[in-house]
Formats: structure tokens, sequence, C-alpha cells
């Protein structure tokens, strides 16, 4: 849930890339640290293993500046992906407002991010929050790749809440403002 | 709506409550610092000597830890770890819970004992847990506190600075 410090006159939202193993999750993140202007982000923090696989959280905090005088910061979050860190998912996931879901678009990852999206659900419910009502906002990422599944495959077995979905390629930052602007709506719009 | 989806809005008084309780806790303890922050890693009130730069990094980081151990818990069938405590070489820190929405820690060097601290902050959560359940208690209205026009001007604040 938001946080609105009416004294400090401060908002603070918490947003939350999920998705399956090396999506492209950090990938984002660092997109979003190298391309917003400097008076805008903070450091982005990574705790990463050895082979830069996300061993708990990447951090990223967005101070947007004053709006109707409140100092309204974003902070951003990924999870990371691997099956063997599913207790630290949750550990990430808490108190988040709003989750981006990032699906590899490799034909070989279907089940994978059907798996994954599964775990998120669940993951969500048990915050006693409910799943159907929970911003959350789609990125197909990888769609450079050669073997890249149709959108309309993936959206078969992966947007059946019909959520906003955003095609992306992390690397080259096709879609990640895209995604983060459209996140960004829709927790706002919860307020 | 979810109730578990609005916001949680801190009023002024509340957050004053909130800054005498921590610069107490501070003053009784000889500690250096103490912070209150929300389970989402989000700083709501700091208190103690010098500015902590790091201070956004330092919630994040904090939460994340508290969050981890209490899967580590769950894993082994406890029911909560109410309270951790990490020791370093010049500082050491002091962390509990407060009604699973709040997280206070204490941060002191080798001059104060530990079980000191450890009093005091039960003292501090449970004046803690009171301001809390106030807050949760106050429907106070969005458009009350932010104004309805909040939301267009936040689109376009989007708009203008989420590009590359
Ligand atoms: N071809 C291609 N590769 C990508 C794209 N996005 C990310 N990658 C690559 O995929 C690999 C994994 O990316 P990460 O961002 O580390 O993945 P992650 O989701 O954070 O992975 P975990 O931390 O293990 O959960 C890296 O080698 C990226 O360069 C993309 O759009 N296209
Ligand atoms: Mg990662």
């Amino acid at each position: 849930m938001a946080l609105i410090n009416v004294a400090a006159r401060e908002i603070h939202c918490k947003i939350v890339y999920y998705g399956p193993g090396m999506c492209g999750k950090t990938t984002n993140l660092q997109y979003i640290h190298e391309s917003v202007s400097s008076d805008v982000k903070g450091d982005l923090l990574s705790i990463a293993t050895e082979t830069e696989r996300t061993l708990f959280f990447d951090f990223l905090p967005l101070d947007l500046g004053k709006v109707r005088g409140f100092q309204t910061r974003f902070h951003l979050y990924t999870v990371p992906g691997q099956i063997l860190y599913e207790r630290t998912r949750v550990a990430v996931l808490n108190g988040a407002d709003g989750v981006v879901f990032v699906a590899d678009s490799d034909k070989s990852k279907l089940e994978e991010n059907i798996r994954s999206l599964k775990e998120l659900a669940v993951n969500i419910t048990r915050q006693n929050k409910k799943f159907q009502e929970f911003p959350i906002i789609l990125q197909y990422n990888k769609r450079d790749l050669p073997n890249a599944l149709p959108v309309a495959v993936m959206d078969k077995y992966l947007n059946g809440m019909n959520w906003t979905r955003h095609e992306a390629i992390a690397t080259t930052g096709v879609g990640v403002f895209d995604t983060l602007k459209s996140i960004s709506r829709l927790v706002i719009s919860r307020l | 709506m979810d109730p578990q989806l609005t916001s949680l809005i801190v009023p002024t008084e509340e957050v004053t409550q909130i800054e005498e309780c921590l610069s107490h806790l501070v003053e009784d303890t000889g500690g250096n610092y103490a912070l209150l922050l929300d389970k989402s890693g989000q700083v709501i009130v700091s208190q103690g000597d010098g500015i902590r730069q790091d201070i956004t990094a330092l919630g994040a980081l904090i939460a994340g830890t508290f969050a981890s151990s209490r899967e580590v818990a769950k894993l082994l069938r406890e029911k909560d770890f109410r309270m951790l405590f990490q020791q370093g070489v010049r500082e050491n820190i002091f962390i509990a819970l407060i009604e699973e929405q709040w997280i206070l820690c204490v941060i002191f060097n080798k001059g104060t004992h530990i079980g000191l601290v450890k009093v005091l902050t039960k003292k501090a959560t449970d004046e803690l847990a009171s301001v809390l359940e106030r807050v949760r208690q106050q429907h106070k209205a969005r458009d009350e506190v932010l104004g309805s026009s909040f939301r267009t001007s936040m689109e376009d604040t989007i708009d203008l600075l989420f590009k590359d």
C-alpha cells in the first residue's frame, strides 16, 4: 500500500518487477537508470551473485519532484527469478503497490512464464490482497529473438486477465519506458 | 475496493508523535539514530545525529532483511522473529516489528548496552502501535489530502520524466 506522509508532504509507491529467471527484469532497471534524467534517479543498488544473477533484489529510487505540493517517489525493485529463490521473492514483494510481470518471449520459456505468474498470484493472495484487483502490467520481453512466440499465443496463456501489456526489448530499451509509465499511472490511479 | 490496496495516510499530528517517540528513544538509549520504516522499505520518520545520505537504500535493505527473516521464521515453524540484532564493529542495529506494518530500527554504538536498547525499544513499539492503530482508523478521503486534480498533474509528470 502506498504511503502518504502528510507532514513531510511525501508520497511513496513501491513497484516490483516479477518474472522467471533471465527474463530481463534487471535489464529493465538498468536501462531506466541509464536513461532517466539525473535529478530523477538515485543509485541503482543490486544484490547479485558473481554471475550477475539477482540474489536478493535490485533497487532503484526515482524522485519525481513536487506534484501539487507533494514530493512523489517511486521505488522500483526486481525479484530474483530463479526457482530456488521463491521465499526471497515473497520478501521483496512485501508491501508492493504494483507489479510489472516480465515474460520471456523465448518459445522454450512459455512454461516457466506460466509457472511464475501462478506463483505471483499465490504470493499476492497470501499478502491478503485480491489478485483480481491488484495493479499489474505485463511486459513481453525479448521480442528480438528469432524464436519469439507470437504475441497472440502469449496472450492466450498469460493474459487471461486482460492487463495492459507491452512488447519490449529491454537490452535496447524498446518498450521499457512505456511499461514504466503504464504501471506508474495504474498505481497512481489507485492511491 | 480491497482495503489492503488503499494508501496508508499518516497525518501531520501522528508524524509529530512518531518524531517525538524516536527522538526520546535516541536520547534515552544514547543511540545515534532511529528510523521508522514502512514494511515496503520506505522511510516514514528518521531522527538522530547527522544526515545519512544513504537512508533510502538503508530503508530498502533493512525492510528486505526483515521480510526475508520472516520467511526463515516460517520455515522453522516459528511464528515470527519480532526482533533482529545485527552487530558491527563500530555500530549495532536493533530492529523490531510493529504490527506487521512498520519496522523500528535503532542504530547505536559500543557505548550502549543492548539490554537497554531492547527494553526501551519495546516501550517505543507499544507507543508506535497505538499511533499506527489511529492512522488505520482515520479513513481520510484521498481527495481531501491530495486534491482532486492530483492525478492528472501526476500523469503529466510521469509522461514528462519517464522517457529515454
Ligand atoms: N535478446 C535479448 N536479450 C535480453 C533482453 N533483455 C534481457 N536480455 C538478456 O537476458 C539476460 C538476463 O537478463 P537479466 O536482466 O539479468 O534477467 P533477470 O530477469 O534479472 O534474471 P534473474 O535476476 O536471474 O531473475 C542478460 O544476458 C540480458 O542481456 C532482450 O530484450 N533481448
Ligand atoms: Mg535480475
